[in-house]
């Protein structure tokens, strides 16, 4: 117990004994260094700076920025856009990182404010909802009812708007691409109209839309597919990336197996040869209660991310806590909700003069395993000593995509996200588009396509190598926008 | 020599303190990511304060022989607030750290200086020296804070090095 310190007239006084004082100071310091926040990325809209994507790599002045609320309003900005020749840019959470947000002196919409939940319909399985509402937003809506999504991302942070300009993808693997689960949606077009449109529109909005990168108009809201909030019961497996082919086709076969995804090792001891799956098998019970979980552990993943990041025996031994971990979740049981709703605050990196950003390629199923091979002799296997580092790589199934025409699912396909390092000098990001045109090369050889979301590294020649349709999106473009008033930084690079 | 010790670096100390608090400031102010964080490394550094304050107080006088080591830790902050090259993610954490030692060292140093004879003589000095200072900083414009801060702990660092000679020559001469 401490001693009361003697001050003045014999007085005891607890808060002036030195113990005391010092025993504050270290519950303090816990305390703070405990509550100390991971540094997040500054990016995004900017009237006074340059405004920026996730990626930061495309630094834009824009004209103004206009905060969603209003239809009408909204309607009236691009009549006005065709009568002016103004340029209008649409932006969500703007993790879309190849400046399809924004535009040099373009009105740029922050659809974030326009979230509202509209109507949620239990009967018939559907929620309708206003598009800069997030994932997590729809998710805190319909978990009371016992539902749950039917395709999200891995993440719940992103705008519904902005998942379904890039026709994103997850983990499910029994409902197809993200564009099927819309059954119909309201749109303001180039033109300044408002239509409300399904999947059977003989215009075929949703085809432009979906997979459009906001080129088309302004995506109001959405109705959305939805389906049972099942519980799960998570399986989780090493293989060699030469079994996974065999392994998935056998677990499409598995009707029980609803969600799916794999990480192969990027450390240099096991480098593409390792990998580990995650199957999410229904249980055949249903959840109304489980909360939805909210992001634990930050702190640790990141410091474990951060380790790996370091590379050679560092990143070996990541993996290998990696597959650790992974092998306790084996067994466990989550709620659909939950497990589409991934941690993401854990992958933040703010290093001056250095750049995290992601590309995806996709693959058709059947030539994964020539593909790895083909991918072992590009890379190298220990980047240790490189400007250029792979940090992670995960696999997701893409279903085909007969939804939207500017697919990147012409058939089944494996989408192998990625996840690279690489400084902002000019030597090094020549360096990163060199090795990241190489690999699109590789990928185009396969049969296969990169992603179009994410930072152009790759040339006009390979982007319509990878999307044959592109004329046909182009001419449609220019008909549907003839005074292109969505116009942006990906537009202008590619079209 | 002790004129020197007891009148005019205490002086230089908690005029230097004043001056360089601006820039330490924009320093601690990068390394708060939020106004949060930004207000707590203050509290760290007050409870600090308090108990280093309260430490010379609890302790045996004379305590004299321990400022010179005062000015020694309060210079190597300084010097490494100023050289520090560690990334964003670690920079809260060092900040942290620094606030706590630059608290205990402050508090028990201004415990100490309270005492001492000349501290009135002091007061009226400090505020002017500090005015004067400050309006003459105002005209420099170019030079970046993390000089200021290295050079003012490096003069913290030479007073202390300084004070621990000139206290053993004074042993000698006693002796």
């Amino acid at each position: 117990m401490l001693k009361p310190s003697l001050i003045n007239n014999n007085k005891q006084v607890i808060h002036k004994n030195p113990w005391f004082l010092g025993f504050v100071v270290c519950i303090f310091v816990v305390f703070v260094s405990l509550n100390i926040p991971i540094e997040k990325r500054k990016y995004g809209l900017s009237q006074s700076n340059l405004t920026t994507d996730y990626a930061g790599l495309l630094p834009e002045r824009i004209e103004r920025i206009v905060k969603v609320g209003d239809r009408t309003e909204l309607q009236k900005m691009v009549k006005e856009a065709n009568e002016k020749g103004h340029h209008i840019s649409i932006a969500g959470l703007q993790h879309s990182q190849g400046g399809h947000t924004y535009y040099k002196d373009s009105v740029v919409l922050d659809m974030k404010t326009f979230n509202k939940v509209l109507e949620i319909d239990k009967q018939h399985k559907t929620i309708k909802v206003e598009s800069g509402a997030t994932w997590e937003d729809v998710q805190e809506a319909i978990q009371p009812y016992g539902l749950a999504l039917k395709v999200t991302q891995s993440q719940s942070i992103f705008t519904i708007g902005g998942s379904l300009s890039v026709n994103a993808h997850g983990r499910d693997i029994r409902s197809g691409p993200m564009a099927g689960t819309v059954r119909g949606m309201t749109i303001l077009t180039p033109t300044g109209e408002i239509k409300t449109v399904t999947r059977n529109d003989s215009e075929e909005w949703m085809k432009y839309v979906f997979g459009g990168y906001g080129l088309f108009g302004v995506i109001l809201d959405v109705t959305l597919e939805l389906t049972e909030n099942d519980v799960y019961i998570i399986h989780t497996e090493e293989l060699k990336t030469n079994e996974y082919e065999a392994y998935f086709e056998k677990l499409l076969r598995n009707d029980d197996a609803s969600m799916h995804y794999a990480r192969v090792s990027v450390a240099p001891n096991s480098f593409l040869n390792e990998m580990y799956v995650i199957d999410y098998l229904n249980t055949g019970k249903k959840d109304h209660q489980t909360p939805l979980k909210k992001e634990r552990g930050a702190r640790i993943g990141k410091l474990a991310l951060d380790i790996g990041r370091q590379g050679g025996v560092l990143e070996d031994l990541f993996w290998e806590n990696q597959k650790l971990l992974i092998k306790s979740l084996d067994g466990d049981k989550i709620t659909r909700n939950n497990a589409m709703r991934g941690n993401s605050v854990f992958m933040e990196f703010t290093k001056p003069g250095r750049v995290e950003v992601l590309q995806e390629f996709f693959i058709p199923v059947e030539q994964y395993e020539e593909y790895i091979s083909d991918l072992k002799r590009f890379l190298p296997a220990n980047d240790n000593n490189d400007d250029f580092k792979i940090h992670n790589i995960t696999v997701r199934y893409a279903a085909k995509d007969d939804y939207t025409y500017l697919n990147y699912a012409k058939e089944d396909m494996f989408g192998l996200v990625i996840l690279i390092q690489h400084g902002l000098k000019e030597k090094e990001i020549n360096n990163a588009k060199a090795i990241i045109q190489g690999w699109t090369d590789l990928t185009l050889k396969h049969g296969g396509v990169y992603y179009l979301p994410y930072y152009p590294y790759q040339t006009k020649e390979q982007f319509r190598k990878s999307y044959p349709k592109w004329e046909k999106f182009h001419e449609e473009k220019l008909k549907r926008d003839p005074k292109v008033v969505f116009q942006n930084i990906f537009y202008e690079y590619y079209f | 020599m002790k004129s020197l010790s007891e009148r005019y670096v205490p002086l230089v100390v908690s005029v230097g303190q004043v001056v360089i608090f601006p820039y330490y400031i924009l320093w601690l102010k990068e390394a708060s990511l939020t106004f949060t964080l930004f207000t707590w490394f203050f509290a760290s550094f007050s409870f600090s304060a308090a108990m280093g304050y309260r430490l010379f107080q609890a302790g045996k006088k004379p305590a004299n022989s321990y400022i010179p080591y005062i000015y020694l830790g309060v210079g190597c902050v300084y010097i490494l607030v100023g050289n520090i090259r560690s990334s964003f993610e670690v920079l809260p954490y060092m900040a942290l750290l620094f606030q706590v030692i630059l608290g205990f060292l402050q508090g028990y140093h201004h415990a100490w200086h309270i005492e001492q004879n000349a501290y009135r003589l002091h007061a009226i000095n400090h505020y002017l020296l500090v005015g004067v200072i400050m309006v003459g900083l105002s005209f420099v414009k170019i030079i970046s804070p993390i000089i200021f801060i290295t050079t003012f702990g490096a003069i913290l660092f030479i007073c202390g090095i300084g004070l621990i000679f000139m206290k053993k020559e004074d042993r000698a001469v006693s002796n």
